[in-house]
């Protein structure tokens, strides 16, 4: 256990002081990547907080239980050599949504024009 | 790479005195500088690329050659003064180009648009320029220009994919996809390869010039639409797929009406394509932050934007299969 502010908390507050105090005091040429610093610590904190829920959808996909990346290197090798199973485009479509979903929130919510 | 010695070999290069006044983008690759050319009539504002990166795709020359081939063909492109493979007391692959008034920086470009019809006259400039370019003859194409066809595509990008750090089985499923699923055969065409929002110069009557022409090849015409079309260069209005300014439609009817002919399924497959292309290409930025060969944030960042890449390929192969 550390101090409080929790991690998820002090990078919120990292990102929100980078954004709304550090950015309007820059230049251009800086500017730009305070932004992206203030971004990833967004993505950060949501890591932090994502539960890990999701983690075991390899496995079931599979049919046998592993290390994260293990089982994404054996699902590689599965779909590289024509065996990828019935359901695989499902299983990665709902795993790329969850990580995109903290990389960018609201990025999979699309009609897809 | 010292400014003095710079501007120093550009003067030696156009035979004029050049001064530097500032500096457009620092790339990986290659630095873009604001330079003023004092010719005897005046003083001319222009734009020196001088290419950076350890690794050169092919001979700035060849790119100059390019330029000039497109620009007789009426493919709206900055004029080329001078280029060198060696610049005089630097040794880097430089370019003198004429300096496009207008604006370049995406988020600008669509705020300045002041209604739906200003896009998509946008996209139909963008689909007329793109047909001049398509109709030139590939014989006349410097010798540089390699074809790239769907099979060497996938071909190129699977050995992309072995070299990343870690396994990404979205990105497999894509390319496995890709392979079983090349669209027709056709004549290849030049191919700018990187034509997007980011890459052209508008001002308020659309389409100035297109830039960048580092990536241009010999390929399917296709690939030069679907590229400009993908979610990732629309900044967000996603209603407006041509760049985030314009409709296919108005994309498609601007290509057509120039003499173009617009391959829905090549279109698709393309987009597929460039999403598998440029989810690697994120992911090879991110790796060369972690094995120390870059220490820019904006590289290190780009590995958490691979998610919405391989969500893009994923989803859009999962339409059309459905």
């Amino acid at each position: 256990m550390h101090d409080d502010p929790d991690a998820v908390t002090l990078l919120e507050a990292m990102a929100a002081t980078l954004t709304d105090r550090v950015v309007p005091a820059l230049h251009d040429g800086v500017q730009h990547e305070a932004r992206i610093v203030a971004n990833l610590c967004r993505i950060l904190a949501r890591e932090l907080a994502e539960s890990g829920a999701d983690r075991d959808m390899f496995a079931a996909l599979i049919g046998h239980d592993g290390k994260r990346g293990d089982l994404a290197a054996e699902l590689d090798q599965l779909i590289a050599s024509g065996h990828a199973p019935p359901d695989t485009l499902a299983v990665l479509l709902a795993d790329v949504t969850r990580r995109a979903e903290i990389t960018k929130p609201g990025y999979t919510f699309t009609d897809g024009t | 790479m010292e400014p003095d010695a710079a501007a120093a070999g550009l003067s030696e290069l156009v035979g004029c005195p050049v001064t530097i006044s500032g500096a457009a983008s620092l790339g990986a690759q290659r630095s873009t500088l604001f330079v003023d050319l004092e010719r005897s009539t005046g003083v001319e504002s222009a734009v020196a690329q001088i290419s950076t990166g350890a690794v050169e795709t092919r001979p700035v020359t060849a790119e100059a050659a390019l330029l000039e081939l497109v620009g007789r063909h009426g493919v709206p492109v900055p004029t080329v003064y001078a280029a060198t493979d060696e610049l005089p007391g630097i040794g880097l692959p430089a370019m003198i180009l004429s300096r496009a008034r207008g604006r370049t920086i995406p988020r600008h470009i669509l705020r300045a648009l002041p209604d739906r019809d200003a896009g998509d006259n946008l996209a139909r400039q963008c689909g007329a320029a793109l047909a001049a370019l398509h109709a030139i003859p590939t014989t006349e194409a410097p010798p540089a220009f390699e074809e790239v066809s769907p099979t060497r595509f996938v071909e190129l990008q699977t050995e992309r994919l072995e070299l990343l750090a870690r396994p990404r089985p979205a990105i497999r499923y894509g390319l496995r996809w890709l392979a079983d699923n090349e669209p027709a055969p056709v004549d290849s065409t030049i191919v700018h390869g990187d034509l997007r929002n980011g890459n052209i110069v508008v001002d308020d009557d659309g389409l100035v010039a297109v830039l960048d022409w580092e990536v241009a090849q010999r390929s399917d015409p296709m690939q030069d639409l679907a590229w400009l079309c993908l979610r990732t260069w629309r900044f967000g209005a996603d209603d407006r797929p041509v760049g985030g300014f314009g409709a296919i439609d108005a994309l498609v009817d601007g290509y057509e009406t120039a003499g173009g002919t617009f391959r829905q399924r090549a279109f698709d497959w393309w987009t597929a394509a460039r999403c598998a292309w440029w989810a690697i290409g994120l992911a090879a930025q991110a790796l060369a932050f972690t094995t120390g060969r870059t220490d820019a944030i904006m590289l290190a960042a780009s590995g958490r934007r691979v998610p919405e890449l391989e969500f893009d390929l994923l989803d859009h192969i999962r339409r059309i299969d459905h």
